[in-house]
């Protein structure tokens, strides 16, 4: 399967900055400085359980809820 | 809002002619950075009982920037009032070396600003975090505010003048090592932050594969010796890469935008860094431009952006200083910020969401 984690990384900057232009910059930041750097997942990337899994944690740290 | 330096050698005196030079105003809230020159808690209990009904907060330095100047040995201060601020809070953390822990100092926040974190409008509400330069917990404190709210926390790590023995924080007359100094501002006419750097990026991009996070060592890059890649990339053809540190840092890159991470020496065939990297980060090999030209221009952008500026906070690496040092360049640094009422200082690490190396980061308050 490809693109989970850009489904992701989508879902918790959408659900953080609630669709505030400056947020979605700071969260993207956030995401980054956590270890994930959002640029380098497109829906083509091959799935990456690694990956997703600090996603998921990533998520849980910003108060998120991702599935 | 006003500013003031005084190169005074004691903490007492120095404090006086700080006061002196402020006049009759008391403000809401006084921040100032002290050389590690002066007894911490001697000039940080000074500073309290010469602005009795301010909030007062601040921490040591390497090296300080106010009144256009950078000063060495000197106590530099600005003074913000009602004009400027709605309401002020300053909050201390301790023990941030083995336990990050901000529950208290939020709930705190939020009692007296009545609001949850989640809810402080992130146009109006700016954070100031002043942490331990020695303490290596930059990240995690940066990381744990980010995870609690959206509110800019911008600041910088206290030094002691390239000593590395002891760095201090100040807040409302007591002096705390292992530390770290929360204020929450609620601005009256809104702010702008600026994050200055000056390099660009290389076609050069590593990545980390082997690192030890808590000591900030990268082991290998890209599956092969650290310092061995890394000497290949800047090209240094005898493997000396020290002299290469300065000029080409890594960063992490969110778009044309990089988050500067500092080598700090080489350690056998590691290199440990001024902030940490977590394995699988990619890191690009950047390469210097010109401090003055970028921070000149991010200022005159600032300016535009918002209309004016009031005054402004500067968080300025301590490894910018050296190079301006080296390339005699102090003094024009010291100019960009003279017809803005600045203070600063020089840093051993800077924030802004997160912590990075070799910036400068800025808070602005906007004019009225």
């Amino acid at each position: 399967m490809n693109g989970k984690a850009k489904q992701l990384i989508d879902a918790i900057i959408a659900q953080r900055s609630g669709g505030n232009p400056t947020l979605m910059i700071t969260t993207r930041t956030k995401i980054m400085l956590k270890g994930v750097n959002p640029e380098r997942f497109l829906a083509s990337t091959p799935d990456d359980p690694v990956i997703i899994d600090k996603l998921r944690r990533i998520g849980q740290e910003l108060g998120v809820q991702i599935y | 809002m006003k500013c003031a330096t005084s190169l005074v050698p004691t903490a007492e005196a120095a404090v006086a002619d700080i006061r002196a030079q402020i006049g009759p105003v008391d403000g809401k809230w006084v921040i100032f950075f002290a050389s590690s020159a002066y007894d911490p808690q001697a000039v940080s209990a000074a500073m309290k009982r010469a602005f009795p009904t301010a909030l007062t907060c601040g921490c040591t330095t390497a090296g300080e920037i106010a009144l256009g100047h950078m000063t060495k040995h000197s106590l530099v201060a600005m003074v913000v009032g009602d004009d400027l601020l709605d309401a002020v809070a300053i909050e201390v953390v301790t023990g941030i070396s083995t336990r990050i822990d901000l529950s208290e100092a939020f709930a705190a926040f939020e009692k007296r600003f009545g609001e949850p974190a989640a809810k402080w409008p992130h146009d109006r509400y700016v954070g100031l975090v002043l942490i331990d330069g020695l303490s290596k917990a930059e990240e995690r404190i940066n990381d744990a505010i980010g995870n609690i709210t959206d509110v800019s926390f911008i600041g910088g790590s206290a030094g002691d003048d390239l000593a590395f023995q002891a760095t201090h924080v100040f807040a409302d007359g007591q002096s705390y090592g292992d530390a770290a100094v929360l204020v929450l501002l609620k601005t009256r006419h809104g702010f702008g932050t600026i994050k200055t750097q000056s390099f660009k990026p290389t076609k050069r991009v590593l990545v980390a594969t082997r690192v030890d996070e808590a000591a900030r060592e990268v082991l290998e890059f890209d599956g092969r010796p650290a310092a061995q890649v890394y000497a290949e990339a800047v090209g240094a053809v005898d493997g000396d890469i020290a002299p290469f540190f300065q000029n080409h840092p890594v960063g992490l890159m969110l778009g044309n935008e990089p988050y500067v991470r500092s080598p700090q020496q080489r350690k056998g065939d590691a290199i440990a860094f001024y902030c940490n990297i977590a394995a699988g980060m990619e890191l690009t090999i950047l390469e210097g431009t010109s401090i003055i030209d970028d921070t000149r221009a991010d200022i005159a952008k600032a300016k535009t952006d918002l209309g004016g500026i009031a005054g402004m906070i500067n968080f300025n690496c301590i490894l910018r200083t050296l190079e301006l040092e080296q390339r005699g360049l102090t003094e024009d640094y010291g100019a960009l910020f003279a017809d803005i009422p600045t203070v600063g200082f020089s840093t051993y690490g800077e924030s802004l969401i997160g912590h990075v190396n070799q910036t400068a980061t800025i808070l602005a308050f906007k004019n009225a």
